[in-house]
């Protein structure tokens, strides 16, 4: 008995290496706990009753009176992403294999939009609207800004993709006797998908929870999950606000999971964002 | 910005199809929606904002058109402490970010496997300081989901909640991911053997640091923090929901209750607008010029 213990002895002294990395760990352990405390604790007070007890009751709240909330930022994040498509692929494909006078300068205006405070965006657009083009608190407005706020997103990624594609496939289908439209279909955009879906991803994640812009330029008509959380946030901490800004979260966090079994993370490296 | 946009494109400009006149639209004609969104919608409201940031109040749109920089004056005099206040909580959040996220991406590159997991688990601050911050505000109430750890640390909630640490804890937070990654970005570049020859020849953990990787990082260290700073600067809902009134001074609040409470003070909150847009322009700029060469890469 006491010999295993003296011959033990050693293995338990202080481990200066072992040490460090049983820190290091939980360091970031820790910080993945910050990182989804704010979801658990909303997803915990949204499933509280009144009576104390714990139960579903807040989430049928939540989609009884925010369904249309709801289903408008569903509508509006969707019909961003179409339109953000359709502008920033052909911008994609022009940037990387045509000849554009003023390039990078030309890019760097593209991607102002980006890089403009929510708040200051929001105030010029609200102006704008209200006094210039005169279409205040519409969903054409919303989805314009929209679509100019987070473009950019999209193009970034398919740039990245574009410009790792080599020209050799493309070259290959035009010798076997492709016509451009049948090379874009059928060579180009299959294998761009990985890039293309990285800026719906992205698009969706930003729009899907954008509240401050909005706050500015949406109306009663036209007012978006996120908008209603915070509004919501102004007037009391109820189960059924936790349960709306739970539900977003969870939206949000599904498709970037869905996006990450499929595509990996490796697209939306040029974005900086994740 | 445009070195970095450069960079994106640099490769670019090799293949260049046919030659002709039209050969040479068809790029720029390609480009052109995404022109024509940019010019419509952030362009032109944006020089419209400078236009109405140099008159009183509403007059501009009841056909009072005569210019000042009276606005201006009172940004920089009247609501100095606001512009203060903006810079001073985006500075300090950004150095806190910096303190705690360059040993977590430090840890991040050289020690941690599980790799994926982490980087799916950063995606919930990306999803807007809203949720961070009303969730972290539950966490503080008395019944919060934490009151017994809270209580065993002998932190008392409540006193944490409507503060400046907490308002700086919940910009932090959000911003995290930023720092990690562009700092992780420069870190990945440093050779692990670098830091051993140095631990070889006898320098002590600090000396590694101060000697090595903080010189090897500079690039995604200032990045990231200018980063940061950029987001910071435009914060809006995390003072309100977890700051009090000095935390609610910020430039994005004050800006948006002129323009929207029943003052309707357009041309102060523009004027508040354009400062606010002039220093994220430059910090972003700055970061996009430390960046180079992690863009797209």
């Amino acid at each position: 008995m006491s010999s295993i213990a003296a011959r033990s002895q050693p293995r338990i002294r202080f481990n200066r290496r072992l040490v460090g990395d049983i820190l290091a760990h939980t360091y970031i352990w820790i910080w993945l706990g910050l990182f989804a405390l704010p979801f658990v604790a909303t997803s915990i007070h949204s499933l509280e009753l009144p009576d104390g007890g714990y139960g579903f009751a807040a989430y049928t709240d939540a989609f009884g009176s925010f369904k249309s909330n709801l289903i408008t930022s569903f509508e509006v994040t969707g019909l961003t992403i179409a339109i953000n498509l359709v502008i920033a692929i052909p911008a994609a494909y022009a940037f990387v294999r045509h000849t554009i006078p003023g390039k990078g300068f030309l890019l760097s205006i593209l991607n102002l939009s980006l890089y403009t405070p929510a708040a200051v965006m929001g105030l010029s657009l609200l102006i704008t609207y209200a006094f210039l083009f005169h279409i205040p608190k519409s969903t054409t407005g919303l989805v314009a800004a929209y679509v100019v706020g987070s473009y950019p997103l999209m193009l970034v990624p398919m740039i990245v993709a574009l410009r790792d594609l080599p020209l050799v496939y493309e070259e290959a289908a035009r010798t076997l006797g492709a016509n451009r439209l049948q090379c874009l279909l059928r060579i180009e955009l299959p294998l761009l998908g990985p890039g293309i879906s990285a800026g719906i991803l992205l698009t969706f994640v930003i729009i899907f929870n954008e509240f401050l812009v909005t706050l500015f330029i949406a109306g009663p008509s036209n007012t978006t999950a996120a908008l209603r959380v915070y509004n919501l946030t102004r007037t009391g901490f109820l189960p059924s606000t936790a349960a709306l800004a739970a539900i977003m979260q969870l939206v949000s966090f599904l498709v970037v999971l869905f996006f990450f079994k499929f595509f990996g993370s490796r697209y939306l490296k040029g974005t900086y964002l994740i | 910005m445009s070195t970095a946009a450069a960079e994106l494109v640099a490769v670019s400009d090799a293949p260049t199809r046919g030659v002709g006149w039209r050969a040479r639209l068809i790029g720029p004609g390609l480009v052109l929606p995404a022109v024509i969104a940019t010019i419509g919608f952030s362009l032109i409201p944006l020089g419209y904002l400078v236009i109405i940031s140099l008159t009183h109040k509403s007059d501009y749109f009841f056909g009072h058109h005569d210019y000042s920089l009276k606005n201006y004056d009172l940004v920089f005099h009247r609501y100095r402490l606001n512009v203060v206040t903006t810079l001073r909580l985006g500075l300090l959040s950004s150095i806190i970010t910096l303190i705690f996220g360059y040993p977590f991406a430090y840890i991040l590159i050289r020690k941690v496997r599980y790799r994926e997991l982490v980087r799916t688990l950063m995606v919930f601050p990306l999803f807007g300081p809203l949720y961070l911050a009303f969730g972290l505000y539950y966490v503080l109430l008395p019944k919060g989901p934490l009151a017994g750890v809270l209580e065993f640390l002998h932190i008392k909630g409540t006193d944490l909640l409507y503060s400046e640490p907490m308002t700086l804890f919940g910009m932090a937070l959000f911003t995290f991911p930023f720092m990690v990654m562009n700092v992780g970005a420069a870190l990945s570049n440093v050779d692990p053997m670098l830091e051993e020859a140095a631990q070889t020849l006898g320098a002590k953990g600090w000396q590694v640091f101060i000697r090595v990787l903080f010189p090897l990082s500079k690039s995604g260290i200032l990045a990231g923090f200018l980063m940061c700073f950029g987001w910071n600067i435009g914060v809006f809902v995390v003072p309100i929901l977890l700051g009090s009134l000095p935390q609610q001074r910020v430039l994005s609040l004050v800006l948006q209750q002129k323009a929207m409470s029943s003052q309707l003070d357009y041309g102060l909150a523009s004027a508040m607008g354009i400062v606010l847009m002039a220093i994220a322009f430059l910090v972003t700029w700055l970061s996009l010029k430390f960046s180079r060469g992690a863009l797209g890469a």
